[in-house]
């Protein structure tokens, strides 16, 4: 809609051009800032342990935890044919980005968050495109994307994470944690978690954290490589297969005393035990490369 | 037409395999219309025409067998290669009873025996290893097309229908899906010429099932995307 519409016709004619060309920009400057996006802030008190979902189709969810017994919830549309809802349902808070008309163009459905949410928050997070970055908060969490990349820092708890294309980093992360893909990349820096569960298809995976007693860490691709890194003082059970691809080891394994690995009859293929071997790791992938290499 | 149960037909199942058909109408009728006793049936005659066009091939046991065996029976002193001469002259005076028994002319009869029931059972399993690797693998491959064959083409007519409904969606989410399901038909190629190259690889089955699994969940996120566009 233009501006201009709102300037009736008669005042132009009457008007000297000194003010004519004041008027001009000014009235441009308004109309550029009615197309801007409109940034929202929205709190909402909440108890112990909240759920807060947030359906989004395009855009940076940035997510971070504080101190307060709140949600806040900063958003901030691409355009004005789309519209946040947030509304609380007793102790969850549900975030949606909605098309105020049928025919809202794919680059209109974008729209920024910022959230500060308690650290004992449990997450659900759908976002396709763009960016997911959670940091700090420590309750459940599940993030689904398809080309989003998903960066989580000091997360904790049941850890979930579905992309489709997008990249999944995680640092130092506690707890449980489940993640798929197809053609992302996994990098787990600084773990401390006792259950990982990594597969992608044709995406990378980086380990590089603590393995825990008694954790079990599953690293699985079709290609691509496969990497942990591992320290002197580690101790794990190790089963490291690839069908038609390469296992590289640095590790001075021994034949595992726990348990009795039979060797496939098909690719290539590593078993055995580093000191104690209280946690354990497989390994698997179709043709790729797996690499258990010494932490620098 | 009342006909007979899966369970019921299973007692005809052993004098069916031998050519012998039941008088009783319902028990034709049950492999007429089930589908699951019928393949059972395909599944033992092709069992069947494979060991029998190997035991064809294979009648006698090769040579090496019986060298190998004399080899080991004369090794552990069961057997003497030489002949006495008295002995000799004896045996030409016997009438012949045969290459097997002037193999092993000296030897006690259960020993033998027990010679000859081992030579029996090396030879039945030299064998049925090849004809049990086969027909195996010939198992494998069937049972694997069987699950697989209507998968593939249920995914396949899926995917049709699907292209029509993301072209509205985010180009950037719709590209990364097409690309993705690039990827992973990619992989369901691999992995089915790794299973028909080698039908009991295990690792090869799992990432097939696997692939058409995530197949099947981009299907389904394509068709969501575009059924929330129109």
């Amino acid at each position: 809609m233009s501006s201009y519409h709102f300037v009736p016709a008669q005042w132009l004619p009457k008007t000297n051009w000194k003010t004519a060309g004041l008027l001009v920009p000014s009235l441009l400057l308004c109309s550029v800032v009615s197309a801007a996006p409109r940034r929202q802030e929205q709190h909402f008190k909440v108890a112990a342990h909240p759920v807060i979902t947030i359906h989004n189709p395009n855009g940076l969810i940035t997510v971070k935890a504080w101190t307060k017994a709140e949600v806040m919830i900063i958003s901030t549309p691409a355009s004005d044919r789309i519209e946040v809802d947030a509304e609380q349902m007793g102790n969850r808070v549900d975030v949606s980005t909605r098309e105020l008309s049928d025919s809202v163009a794919p680059d209109d459905m974008r729209a920024d968050f910022q959230i500060n949410v308690p650290e004992d928050a449990e997450l659900q997070i759908h976002n396709d495109a763009g960016n997911v970055s959670v940091a700090n908060v420590l309750g459940d969490m599940n993030v689904e994307t398809v080309a989003a990349g998903v960066d989580l820092e000091d997360a904790a708890g049941y850890l979930s994470v579905k992309t489709v294309g997008g990249s999944f980093t995680c640092i130092r992360c506690a707890g449980r944690i489940e993640a798929s893909s197809i053609s992302g990349n996994f990098r787990l820096l600084d773990l401390r978690s006792y259950h990982v569960w990594a597969q992608t298809s044709s995406g990378n995976i980086l380990f590089n954290g603590e393995f825990l007693p008694n954790g079990t860490y599953s690293l699985k691709n079709y290609s691509g490589v496969i990497e942990v890194r591992f320290s002197p003082g580690d101790s794990f059970d190790l089963s490291a297969t690839s069908l038609k691809g390469k296992v590289n080891n640095e590790a001075k394994l021994t034949p595992s005393p726990h348990q009795r690995h039979f060797m496939p009859r098909w690719g290539n293929a590593l078993f055995g035990t580093f000191n104690e071997g209280r946690a354990k790791i497989e390994m698997t992938s179709f043709d790729g490369t797996i690499n258990i290499l010494k932490r620098d | 037409m009342a006909t007979i149960t899966c369970r019921e037909f299973l007692n005809y199942l052993e004098p069916w395999m031998e050519g012998e058909r039941p008088p009783d109408a319902h028990a034709h009728a049950h492999v007429r219309t089930c589908s699951h006793c019928s393949s059972i049936i395909n599944d033992l005659e092709m069992i069947h025409s494979e060991a029998r066009s190997w035991s064809v091939s294979e009648q006698d046991a090769p040579e090496r067998v019986w060298i190998s065996l004399r080899a080991q029976l004369e090794q552990e002193g069961l057997i003497q290669e030489t002949i006495p001469a008295s002995e000799d002259r004896a045996q030409a005076a016997a009438p012949r009873t045969g290459w097997f028994a002037g193999l092993f002319p000296r030897l006690p009869r259960p020993v033998l025996a027990g010679a000859y029931l081992a030579a029996l059972v090396a030879v039945a399993f030299a064998l049925s290893g090849p004809v049990n690797k086969r027909v195996n693998e010939a198992r494998w491959l069937k049972g694997t097309q069987i699950s697989t064959s209507p998968l593939s083409a249920q995914l396949n007519f899926a995917e049709q229908n699907s292209n029509s409904y993301v072209t509205r969606s985010n180009p950037v989410v719709a590209a990364s899906l097409h690309q993705n399901l690039a990827i992973v038909d990619n992989y369901i190629a691999l992995c089915e010429k790794s299973v028909s190259e080698d039908p009991q690889n295990e690792v090869a089955r799992d990432y097939l099932f696997e692939a058409y699994q995530q197949k099947a969940d981009l299907l389904t996120q394509l068709t969501e995307r575009g059924e929330n566009v129109q």
